[in-house]
C-alpha cells in the first residue's frame, strides 16, 4: 500500500499554531461554494501527503472557494486546496494550502482551527452561465477557476469528506481532523475550467491540475465542530489516532 | 449450495521482478486444484488501472488458461464491464462465445458498469451513462447469441445488419449475471431475469433482505433471454484444522484486501451523481474484539475463514436466507502462501463440501 512519502521535519516547521483543542463550533449560514475538482499532476501520487495519510489513485485536487455573506464571523471568502487521500480506509482530503479576505473571519479561522489562510482577495461570482472564483496575492492572481453551465442537482447528490492538516498542537505535530457539515439547500453540477492556477502559491510547487473531474456549486449551512481527533502525522491513523474531545 | 474462487488478481508491490507473472501462475495452479477437487466456478473480474488491487484487465484471457487446464469447473467471465467505450457489445459476445466453445459449454457471463472513477475517467466514459449502455448491452447479448443475423438500433450502440460469430456452445446461451456492488442493483437483476452475483461484503440481514426481495421480483420479470434465477455472495476463504491459525492467516489477508481497496476512488467520491451511490470500503468489517458481545476471534460476520466446523456453520447461515452460492477470494496480495492457500482449498473440499452437497449434514 502506497503511503506518504513528505518529510514529517519540514511539515512540522512550517505547522501552524492550533492553541487549544477547546473552540467552539461554529456555524455559518448560507455559504456559496464552487468545488473545482481536477486529477492531481506533476508530482508522484504519495509526495504531497505524510506518512500516516495514503493517496488515492488517482489523486483529486479540490479547489473549494466559499464567500459567507454573513454570520458569526461577518462576511469573508476562503479559498483552500485539498487532497484526496485515506487515513487507514477512511476517505479525508489533506489540506494544503488556504487563502482568505475578509477580517476578522480571517484571524478567528486560523485561531481556532489552524487553517493557516494567508490574506489575499478571495472573489466568488456567480452568474446563470458560470460561477467564477479566484485569488489573488499582492496584484497577482494564483488561482482563476469557472464552473461552466450549472446543472441543478438533488442536494443529496454531493459528497463532503472530512479534512485533515497538520498543526503544532497542544500535543504536538498532529494532523488536526475537521469534519465539517454541510445542510446544503442548493446544489448544481457545472463543467471545470482553470485559467490560473499557481501550485507553488498554495503550497505544493511542481502540482498541476492535469485532468479535469467536475464542479459543483453549491449554498449551505457549514458547521465546522470542535475538533474531536487527531492523529500523529509519522505513523498510520490505526495506530496515531487520538480523540481529544 | 454451489462453490466458487473468486479472482481480483492483487499483485503487492514492487511490480517489476516477476510478481504479477506469479500472481497468475499461483491462480491457475489454484484453479486446477479447485477443478480437481470439486468447486463448481471460477470468476475472474475486469479491473483497469487499479494498482495493487486488482491486474485483471484481460480475464477473457486468463480464462481461456483456466479452461484450457480443467475439465469441469464452470468459468465465470465476471464481470465484463458493458459499455462501449471499454468493450463494444460485440466484441463482448464474440469473446464470450469463442469462451464458451473453448471451454465446452462452462462459461457463465458476468456484466457490470465499473464503480471507480479512476477507471471510467481512464477511457473517458461519463458516469451517468453507463447504467442506460449496461442495459443495453445486456439485452443485446441474449439476441446477438441466439439470432442468425442481428441488427441494432439502439442509444449507445448501432450495428447494421450482421452475423455475430461464432455462437456460443450452451442453449440458448451462456447464464447472464451482474455484479451487485450498489444496494439496488439486485433489483435490476431481478427485473431482467439474471443472476445476482454479489462482489461487496454484506451482513446476513442485509443479504437476506436482498435476496428475498430478489426472489421476489423475479417472478414477474421481463426476462431478457433464459432466465438465471441465483444469488451468489462473495465471501473470503481461509480453511485450517486450527482455528487460531486460520484466524491470524485469515485475518491477516482480510487486512491485505482492505488495504488494497483503499487506495479506489470510487465515482461518487470524485463525481457528482445520482448514477452511482457512495460506496465505502468494500472490505467486510472487522468483528468487535474482546470485551464486547462480539466474536473474539476479530472474524468478520458470515466469513469462511476458521476451521471446518466454523466454516461450516457460516455457510450454513449463507444457505438459511436463501443464497445459491459463494464464491471465495483465496489471498490478497499474496498475504498467504500458496502452499498454505492449496491446502485451504484441499481442506474445505474435503471437510466442508460434503455437508452442502446431496445428503450432507
Amino acid at each position: 500500500m502506497l503511503a506518504g512519502s513528505a518529510d514529517v521535519g519540514a511539515l512540522a516547521r512550517r505547522a501552524p499554531k492550533l492553541a487549544s483543542f477547546d473552540g467552539e463550533a461554529l456555524t455559518l449560514p448560507g455559504v456559496e461554494i464552487l468545488q473545482v475538482t481536477y486529477e492531481l499532476g506533476g508530482v508522484a501520487p504519495e509526495a504531497p501527503f505524510p506518512p500516516a495519510l495514503h493517496p488515492t489513485l488517482p489523486v483529486l485536487a479540490v479547489l473549494a472557494v466559499w464567500r459567507a455573506a454573513a454570520g458569526p464571523l461577518g462576511p469573508f471568502a476562503l479559498a483552500q486546496w485539498k487532497l484526496s487521500c485515506r487515513s487507514g480506509a477512511r476517505p479525508r482530503q489533506l489540506l494544503v494550502g488556504s487563502f482568505a479576505d475578509g477580517e476578522p473571519a480571517r484571524a478567528a479561522l486560523n485561531e481556532r482551527f489552524a487553517f493557516a489562510a494567508a490574506p489575499a482577495r478571495v472573489r466568488l461570482e456567480r452568474g446563470y452561465d458560470r460561477v467564477a472564483a479566484g485569488v489573488e496575492l499582492g496584484g497577482r492572481a494564483v488561482l482563476d477557476v469557472t464552473g461552466r453551465g450549472p446543472l441543478p442537482l438533488a442536494t443529496g447528490d454531493l459528497q463532503f469528506f472530512s479534512s485533515v492538516h497538520a498543526a503544532d498542537t497542544p500535543t504536538g505535530l498532529r494532523l488536526v481532523q475537521i469534519d465539517a457539515e454541510y445542510a446544503v439547500a442548493r446544489a448544481e453540477r457545472a463543467a471545470p475550467e482553470v485559467a490560473c492556477f499557481d501550485a507553488a502559491a498554495f503550497g505544493l510547487p511542481g502540482a498541476r491540475l492535469a485532468y479535469p473531474v467536475a464542479a459543483f456549486v453549491a449554498v449551505a449551512d457549514v458547521t465546522l465542530p470542535r475538533v474531536r481527533f487527531v492523529s500523529r502525522a509519522d505513523v498510520p491513523a490505526f495506530a496515531g489516532t487520538e480523540r481529544v474531545s | 449450495m454451489k462453490f466458487g474462487i473468486f479472482y481480483e488478481l492483487s499483485v503487492p508491490r514492487p511490480f517489476a521482478g516477476g510478481a504479477e507473472r506469479s500472481v497468475y501462475e499461483n491462480a491457475l495452479e489454484q484453479v486446477r486444484v479447485a477443478d480437481e477437487v470439486g468447486f463448481d466456478f471460477v470468476w475472474a473480474v475486469e479491473h483497469h488501472f487499479l494498482e495493487e488491487y486488482s491486474h485483471c484487465s484481460a480475464p477473457e484471457l486468463f480464462l481461456t488458461a483456466c479452461a484450457m487446464q480443467t475439465k469441469r469447473i464452470r468459468v465465470g467471465h465476471g464481470a465484463v464491464v458493458c459499455v462501449p467505450a471499454m468493450n463494444h457489445p460485440i466484441r463482448i459476445a464474440e469473446r464470450a462465445a469463442v469462451l464458451d466453445i473453448l471451454s465446452g459449454g462452462r462459461l457463465e457471463l458476468g456484466t457490470a458498469r465499473s464503480s471507480t472513477w479512476s477507471e471510467l475517467a481512464g477511457f473517458q466514459i461519463d458516469p451517468d451513462t453507463t447504467k442506460q449502455t449496461w442495459d443495453e448491452t445486456i439485452r443485446a447479448l441474449p439476441r446477438m447469441w441466439t439470432e442468425e443475423r442481428f441488427s441494432w438500433s439502439g442509444t449507445s450502440f448501432s450495428v447494421p445488419e450482421r452475423a455475430i460469430l461464432p455462437k456460443p456452445v450452451q442453449q440458448p446461451h451462456p447464464p447472464l449475471w451482474v455484479t451487485v456492488t450498489t444496494p439496488g442493483t439486485e433489483l435490476d437483476a431481478a427485473e431482467r431475469g439474471i443472476g445476482c452475483l454479489g462482489v461487496a461484503a454484506a451482513s446476513f440481514k442485509e443479504q437476506e433482505r436482498r435476496t428475498a426481495e430478489y426472489h421476489r421480483r423475479i417472478r414477474s420479470c421481463s426476462p431478457i433471454g433464459a432466465v438465471n434465477e441465483q444469488v451468489a455472495t462473495l465471501n473470503f476463504l481461509y480453511c485450517h484444522e486450527d482455528g487460531a491459525e486460520a484466524a491470524r492467516s485469515g485475518l491477516a489477508m482480510l487486512g491485505a484486501f482492505g488495504q488494497s481497496n483503499a487506495h479506489l476512488l470510487f465515482t461518487r467520491e470524485a463525481y457528482p451523481t445520482r448514477a452511482y451511490g457512495s460506496l465505502a470500503n468494500l472490505a467486510p468489517a472487522p468483528a468487535r474484539r474482546e470485551g464486547s458481545p462480539g466474536d473474539p476471534s476479530g472474524i468478520p460476520e458470515g466469513m469462511a475463514i476458521g476451521d471446518p466446523d466454523r466454516i461450516i456453520r457460516a455457510i450454513k447461515e449463507w444457505e438459511s436466507i436463501g443464497v445459491d452460492g459463494v464464491n471465495f477470494l483465496l489471498n490478497a496480495l499474496e498475504q498467504i502462501p500458496q502452499r498454505q492457500v492449496l491446502a485451504s482449498l484441499r481442506l474445505f473440499a474435503r471437510d466442508v463440501m460434503p455437508a452442502f452437497r446431496k445428503g450432507g449434514r
